[in-house]
Order: structure tokens, then C-alpha cells, then sequence
């Protein structure tokens, strides 16, 4: 024990914001208010009621309370107020977050309750892999509120259980080892067909030196027996390495990191496997970042198996088979409008607030390339990404591309060849006249092909689609920004996609043809009381023509404010 | 710099892996079995050209086509005319999707005769043929209240209204849908809603209980029944009561007072011959007994033939009432 010394600087540390201002008692949280006007058009269609107007006012309160100086309390209540709700009616009070953190012992950092968690992106990590462009203006004040709705905080999924952390440092061999568990509940049982099913898990994190971090990482979804009369158990192990070698100093630095694991899923009654699938994934990358010039390079190396699964990680935010919740319905016929990128944008009852155990239908116009993000299964190939930030920030580029391919083919021995390149290019364009007014400009593309050759002409697939978000920021006088937005996809080929079973086998195929296009045009004013609070006024121009048969345009005038403490 | 270059370099390699070969191994099921063309590979045949299902056989049939496709069997009874469908979606017809275990889809049910079987594709103009024999016919298990095949029991007993055109008579026109004959019911009744009945008592069987499981939720009461619009009204006016007496106390005898009647009412509203099974725990009844479905201790069931006084003529017939045991009937 004299070599080793545990010491309690990253938890005190993490930790020192606690009570930082000494008070027992605080309010924190958010307000917001949204109101819209819409006005849906699709020719032909005199069934459809063409305007829809609504809103809501709803407050967070939290409360945030220190019994001491190790712990932390925190209550936060929602209370919304849907516009025209008046005494009562249409006024609803939620828990919206509820738990209690703190350090025990001086040593072990905790929570419990509702905790936002991450571990690596092949065990527990909330990829974003259907908005695929980033943006400033309309659509980036649209995509605050739909990552605040859905708790979603920097690749975290919000979970009801409990996690605790902490490290051990070392005078010689090894400098530090953090450690980090959680234990989640997905479901409860129902005392008849459903187990109580929970998710757990934990890293393990060595770092040997400032060249050297080495992560063992572990997570597992598991039904626990006995919890109901349904004798069926089911299970998602997923095992991990990461690992990064880097050499060089803070301005100069290349090195290799990357991460390697299994993962088995498997259905099994107390005597056989219905269903058992099992496979690897290797990924590495070589890297190199020359902060003196603002540049950072990086190549690297995936091959995710056909059978890997891993449904902390590639649990998708969107759910594709819910219905939208505005328009859902439209023409004569009256049928389901399928979600569109106006959905994405404006609708937050299509997002998951958990993980789903079960691989999620994906939308391929968004993306087919790696529609459950880079834990995609089955895709094997290389990326390039550079990132330049000019000394000056006057420009800032970040892009990556991708080859991937397919390992097993679906359907055909033929193998999908993927394409996918993301660009993103920011301008300050007032710091080339040194303006003290802000003006800011933000390309962001994403092109996208899915190609297959085959003997047959059903087994060829070539499927293209590209993603446009131009936004524009311009400060007219200090803080009053005006703001415009041009969201484009068009997408056109066709795709063999694929139907599965509720254990991911595929069962059949869908022929998914498309040739149209999305066209978002969008601009409003922006004013900032603060850092934290803003009133925007927008109106948008929606038109889509993906089906060739009922195209249709929606109007929308909005106004937010949005307030955080 | 070179040396950390070469093992960065190193561990790329290292970290590389050859993943076993997925050549020629496909996920999910082959496209060319969904959208390629449709041929007939291998021409379709039964497992054996004469069967036995008294014996215990099943007939199944086999065809190899070059992609799953929706295909349809008919096999047809030449001289009973008796049509069993079974539909699939494969690739291959084979014991798994094709078995006949003698079966009926449309009454009549299939006597000793030839059968022409013909194999359909949706989609596609092809059609298959072959023929297979039947040297008995299916038999069924169970207990049999009557099939009419041996004439009328004397110990069933019966009440016809005096009404017109009466004719409550076992017939052989139009053709049973088991054998050859059946219990006909029709006429006409201006003043009552009851135009006749049937009681087959316990005492046709020998004894006064029929002779059946105690487990009410494992039984099922069995019957085929004719349907046919009035003359010349053209109105379905029929309906028929189905009456289960227990003899509860084992006195030989039902009395309503204080033992359990169950019932089922069937509405008539279909031309030609139905199966139409219940399971003995479903009935609903007076409740003036036990309350509790005792199946083993049932004296008498009863056919009663209903119809709308103002409704004028009206018809049906009965065959094969039948109970079974785990299962309805498969006829």
C-alpha cells in the first residue's frame, strides 16, 4: 500500500463546484416560450386543415440544495402551459429531473437519480446521426430546444439509476487509474411477460503517462431472472479497449488512438439460445495536430462486424415509426405524412429520450452511410478528417470523409460501397474589415452515395443524397442579430432496405426509390438580453417534393424565448 | 520522431485483424428470391400417389421454384367435389408448407376418390397439376352425437309445429357435407318462433349422461350447419338454438328448477354448409344449478329451428355434431 496513494484530486477537483458559492439553497433552470403559426398547402388536397397554430409557456424550476459541502440535491419541476390553457386547463406539472450527487468519504463521486452518461462511442454514447449538418441561426436555436427537450448533453443519455467515479493515483509505473460504474433501468417488469431489464457497466481508465491512456470498458444490458413468468432472458455484453499513443508536446503532437471490442446479443431461454449474435469492431486512428497552425489531421481504420451490437451506442435519437405530431396526415386520402426534415426540426415527440434495445428503422435519404452512427455494424473502410481553425478565427474547417463498404451483403454476395463527405465551413467575416459587429457565416454539406454493382438489376443500388444547411448571423446593432438559414436535402436513386424481425434478423426488403428534394428557407431577428436569454422571432418557407405524387409546402411564423438561470 | 512513426505504425498493423472470410455468407433472405424472375425448377409431386388417412397417413407435396413466391394448392375431390386450399410462401413446397393431412377447406368433406391437385403462383401465369388417390378417408376423433348416416335413433326425440311445408327428415339433397346424409329443418310458423326441434338424449347413447371429459375448457361441441334463404321470400330467417341440460344430481333426468341448461344461439346468414365450433366452458346458461359447466354429466342436447313468425319460410340442416377433445374439429 506505501506505493500506492489515493488521492482525491479528480474527485475534489470535478467536485469544488458543488458549493462553490457557499449557498444552501439555489434556483436553477429554464423558461420558454414558443409560438407558432402554420399554414400547410398540398395541391389538390381540400381535406386537410390547412392552419395550425399553438404554443406553450413552461418553466423549470429546479432546486438545487447543499445539506453540506459533499452533497449536492437538485428537484427541477416543469410546469408548461399550453397557449390558450387558462385555469388549469391545458396546464400540466412534470418531474423533470430529479437527483442527488456528492462525494462519499472524501474518495467516491456519485449520483443518483437521473444522470446524463456517456462511456466510449461502442458502449454508451448518444451519436447525432440524423442532423448530420451543423448550423447557426433558425435552425441552430431549433436544435437547442430539441436537444434541451430530449436531454441531450454533449453525446449523453439521460438514465434513471446511479453512477460513482473516482481515481487512484500512482508515484511510479502508472500516473493515475479512474474508474467509473453506472447501473440504469430500462424497463420494470410487469409481473407476466416483460423482466425487469437494466443496463450497467463501467470503464476503467490508465493513464501510464501523458503519451499513454489505456481504457478497459465494459457494458451490459441484462434482464434479471425471476422477474416475471416470461422465462426468456436477454442479453447485450459489450466489451471494449481504448487506447491513445500520442508523442509530441501541446503545440506539436501525432499519435494513434482508437477503440476494439466485442459484442454479443443474445435471446435465450433457461435451456437454449433462440437467438445468439456475436461479432468484433476495430478502430483506430492516426492523428496529428499542429496547434501553431491550427490544424489537425487525422486518418483512420474501422471494421465494425456484420453481428456487432451494441445498443448504448447505436441507439438512434430519432424515431423513425412514430407518427409526426403535426400535419401527421395529408391529401384527400389522408394518408401519413412520412417525417421530413420540417419534422426533425420542429417536433420533439419523434426523439428518444433513452436508449432502445433492438435495431431502429433509419431514414436513408438522412443517412444511409452510418444511419447508428460510427457504431454502425457491418461497415469496414477508411476516413480522412482535417480540422483547420486559422490563427486569426477567421475561418474554421472541419470535414471528413468516408469510404466504407459493407462485409456482408444483404441479400446478395454483391457488397454496398458507401460515400460520405461532411463539410463545415465557418467565416467571422467581420474580422476581415475588423468590425466590432458580428457577422457570421456557416456552409455545412454532407453528400452521401450508397452504390451496389450486381449481376441482376434488383441488386443494384445507387442512392445519393446531399444535405445543405447556409446560415448567415448578422449583428445590426449590439446584441440584435438578424439571422437567415438555407436548409436543402435532395436525394435521388434507389436502395434495397432492409425489414427485420424484432431481433435484427432481416426478413425481407423494401425497394426505396426516391427523387425529389427538401428546401427549407428561413431568416428572423434574434435578440440577446444576455448569455443566457433571447427572444427570437422567424418565419420559414418549407417545401418538399420527395413524393412525386403529393408535394407540399408549409409556412410557419415562430417566436421564442428562451431564459436559462 | 522516425522511431515513434514506425511504432505507431507497428501498432496499426498490430491492431488490424483478419476477419474471417464472409465470402459467398448473405444477410437476410436472397434477393433473387424476391424480386428475381419466377421459373419452375422442379415440376410438383406428391410424397405418395395413394394415401391412407385412416391409417394414419399424410400426403405432403414437393416443387422447386426459383424464387419465394405467394403460391396456392387446391386439391379437389373428384366425385365429393370437396376443395381443401393450402396457401404458402416459399421456395419450395416440401413437408414443412405442403402436408395434406385430408382435411376439408369447403364441405363436403373428402370421400375415397381421386384428387385433382392444382399448384397456382401469384403473379404468374404457370399452373401445375397432379393427382393423388385417397383409399380412406380422414376419420376424426371424438364422440359423435349423430351424423344421420344409420337413420333416426329411436330414443332422439322430436317436436314439429303443425305449420306449412314442414319438413324436419334426414335427406341425402343437396349432398352432406360429411357422407351422405343430414338432418334437414324447414317450414313455415306465422305464430311461434319455434318451428321445430331434435333432442338427442343421453338414452341414444346407452346411458343418462353422454359419455364425456369433466373439463369444460378442453371440449369442444361441433356441428355443420346448412344455411339457405327463405322461399321465395330470399331472406336468411333461420336461426338455431343450441341447448346443453345437465343432469346435475344424477337422477337420470334434467330439471330446469334447479339444475344447469346451457345455450348458444347461431344466426343463419350464409348459403350452403358451415362449421361452427364453441367451446363447452363459453356457453352461457340459466345458472339454476351449479353454475359450473359439467360436461360429463350433460342428459341432453338439444336442436331447436328458429325463426321470425312474420318472417315466413325458412330452412336449415345439421350434420356431424360431433365433440371434440384439446381441438375444434378439423373435418
Amino acid at each position: 500500500m506505501k506505493y500506492i496513494l489515493i488521492i482525491l484530486s479528480i474527485t475534489i477537483c470535478s467536485f469544488s463546484g458543488l458549493a462553490q458559492n457557499g449557498k444552501k439553497v439555489q434556483f436553477v433552470g429554464g423558461a420558454r416560450s414558443l409560438i407558432t403559426n402554420s399554414n400547410f398547402n398540398s395541391e389538390g388536397d381540400t381535406t386537410t386543415v390547412p392552419r395550425s397554430s399553438g404554443g406553450n409557456t413552461l418553466l423549470d424550476l429546479g432546486f438545487k440544495i447543499n445539506p453540506n459541502a459533499n452533497t449536492e440535491i437538485l428537484g427541477m419541476v416543469r410546469i408548461n402551459n399550453e397557449f390558450g390553457g387558462f385555469w388549469g386547463g391545458g396546464v400540466s406539472f412534470d418531474i423533470r429531473q430529479l437527483y442527488v450527487r456528492g462525494v462519499a468519504a472524501d474518495i467516491v463521486r456519485y449520483q443518483i437519480g437521473n444522470i446524463d452518461y456517456k462511456l466510449t462511442p461502442y458502449t454508451f454514447y448518444n451519436h447525432n446521426q440524423d442532423i448530420l449538418t451543423s448550423s447557426i441561426g433558425t435552425t441552430r436555436i431549433k436544435e437547442d430546444v430539441l436537444n434541451y427537450e430530449s436531454f441531450y448533453k454533449e453525446n449523453t443519455w439521460r438514465q434513471q439509476g446511479a453512477s460513482v467515479n473516482f481515481g487512484i493515483q500512482f508515484p511510479s509505473v502508472v500516473q493515475e487509474i479512474e474508474f467509473n460504474g453506472f447501473i440504469s433501468r430500462l424497463n420494470p417488469t410487469n409481473f407476466a411477460n416483460i423482466l425487469e431489464r437494466l443496463y450497467g457497466g463501467g470503464s476503467a481508465v490508465i493513464t501510464q503517462s501523458k503519451h499513454f491512456k489505456l481504457g478497459v470498458n465494459h457494458v451490459s444490458v441484462f434482464d434479471l431472472d425471476s422477474t416475471a413468468t416470461d422465462s426468456s432472458i436477454y442479453k447485450n455484453n459489450v466489451s471494449t479497449i481504448t487506447y491513445d499513443i500520442h508523442f509530441g508536446d501541446d503545440q506539436f503532437s501525432y499519435g494513434l488512438d482508437g477503440e476494439s471490442g466485442t459484442g454479443f446479443s443474445r435471446d435465450s431461454y433457461p435451456t437454449e439460445d433462440i437467438y445468439n449474435v456475436e461479432d468484433y469492431f476495430i478502430h483506430f486512428r492516426m492523428y496529428l495536430n499542429n496547434k501553431d497552425k491550427g490544424l489537425k489531421l487525422s486518418l483512420g481504420y474501422m471494421d465494425n462486424g456484420p453481428d456487432f451490437r451494441s445498443f448504448g451506442a447505436q441507439s438512434k435519437r430519432i424515431n423513425f415509426n412514430r407518427d409526426n405530431s403535426i400535419f401527421s396526415r395529408y391529401t384527400n386520402d389522408q394518408v401519413l405524412r412520412s417525417i421530413s426534415t420540417y419534422d426533425v426540426y420542429n417536433d420533439p415527440s419523434l426523439y428518444n429520450t433513452g436508449i432502445t434495445i433492438g435495431l431502429m428503422d433509419y431514414n436513408p435519404i438522412i443517412n444511409s452511410v452510418l444511419p447508428y452512427g460510427i457504431a454502425t455494424f457491418n461497415r469496414r473502410g477508411v476516413y480522412l478528417g482535417i480540422n483547420y481553425t486559422d490563427v486569426n478565427k477567421l475561418v474554421k474547417v472541419d470535414a471528413k470523409v468516408y469510404q466504407l463498404s459493407e462485409i456482408r451483403g444483404q441479400g446478395t454476395t454483391f457488397l454496398k460501397s458507401f460515400f460520405m463527405g461532411n463539410v463545415t465551413t465557418t467565416l467571422n467575416a467581420e474580422k476581415f474589415w475588423e468590425g466590432d459587429k458580428a457577422l457570421t457565416l456557416m456552409l455545412s454539406i454532407n453528400q452521401q452515395n450508397s452504390t451496389r454493382d450486381g449481376d441482376m438489376e434488383f441488386q443494384t443500388v445507387d442512392l445519393n443524397s446531399t444535405q445543405i444547411n447556409l446560415g448567415v448571423e448578422v449583428e445590426l446593432v449590439e446584441d440584435i442579430f438578424l439571422m437567415g438559414n438555407l436548409l436543402a436535402v435532395n436525394a435521388e436513386g434507389t436502395d434495397q432496405y432492409p425489414v427485420r424481425n424484432a431481433e435484427g434478423e432481416i426478413i425481407n426488403y423494401e425497394e426505396f426509390s426516391v427523387e425529389g428534394s427538401e428546401v427549407n428557407l428561413s431568416g428572423g431577428l434574434r435578440i440577446d438580453f444576455s448569455k443566457k436569454s433571447y427572444l427570437a422571432c422567424m418565419y420559414e418557407c418549407y417545401s418538399n417534393n420527395l413524393s412525386i405524387n403529393d408535394p407540399y409546402l408549409i409556412n410557419q411564423a415562430s417566436l421564442f424565448y428562451v431564459l436559462k438561470f | 520522431m522516425k522511431n515513434q512513426l514506425l511504432f505507431l505504425l507497428a501498432l496499426t498493423v498490430l491492431f488490424s485483424s483478419c476477419r474471417k472470410d464472409e465470402e459467398g455468407v448473405i444477410e437476410g433472405p436472397d434477393l433473387n428470391d424476391v424480386y428475381g424472375p419466377f421459373e419452375v425448377v422442379s415440376s410438383l409431386e406428391p410424397s405418395q400417389s395413394n394415401v391412407d388417412y385412416a391409417a394414419g397417413e399424410d400426403v405432403y407435396f414437393t416443387c422447386e421454384l426459383s424464387k419465394v413466391i405467394d403460391w396456392q394448392l387446391t386439391i379437389t375431390g373428384q366425385t365429393s367435389g370437396a376443395e381443401k386450399i393450402i396457401n404458402g410462401t416459399t421456395k419450395f413446397l416440401d413437408f414443412e408448407s405442403a402436408t395434406w393431412d385430408g382435411s376439408t377447406t369447403y364441405f363436403p368433406m373428402f370421400k375415397a376418390e381421386d384428387c385433382d391437385v392444382m399448384l397456382t403462383f401469384s403473379g404468374e401465369s404457370d399452373t401445375l397439376y397432379t393427382i393423388v388417390t385417397i383409399d380412406q378417408p380422414k376419420t376424426n376423433s371424438g364422440f359423435v352425437i349423430a351424423d344421420f348416416e344409420t337413420g333416426w335413433n329411436p330414443n332422439w326425440t322430436t317436436f314439429i309445429q303443425s305449420g306449412a311445408g314442414m319438413n324436419f327428415n334426414i335427406l341425402t339433397t343437396p349432398p352432406a357435407p360429411q357422407k351422405t346424409s343430414y338432418y334437414n329443418m324447414e317450414g313455415t310458423v306465422n305464430w311461434d318462433w319455434l318451428t321445430g326441434l331434435v333432442d338427442f338424449n343421453a338414452s341414444a347413447y346407452g346411458s343418462t349422461t353422454i359419455p364425456l371429459s369433466d373439463n369444460g375448457d378442453n371440449l369442444y361441441f361441433n356441428v355443420i350447419v346448412f344455411g339457405a334463404p327463405g322461399v321465395p321470400n330470399g331472406e336468411f330467417n333461420s336461426r338455431i338454438l343450441f341447448r346443453f341440460d345437465e343432469d346435475e344430481n344424477e337422477d337420470g333426468s334434467f330439471n330446469a328448477n334447479n339444475e344447469d341448461q346451457w345455450g348458444f344461439e347461431q344466426i343463419i346468414q350464409w348459403e350452403g354448409w358451415k362449421l361452427i365450433t364453441f367451446k363447452y366452458s363459453d356457453l352461457e346458461g340459466s345458472g339454476n344449478g351449479g353454475n359450473i359447466h359439467n360436461p360429463d354429466k350433460l342428459n341432453k342436447v338439444s336442436v331447436l329451428h328458429l325463426a321470425d313468425p312474420s318472417s315466413g319460410h325458412a330452412k336449415s340442416g345439421i350434420d356431424y355434431l360431433i365433440f371434440t377433445e384439446d381441438a375444434p374439429l378439423q373435418p
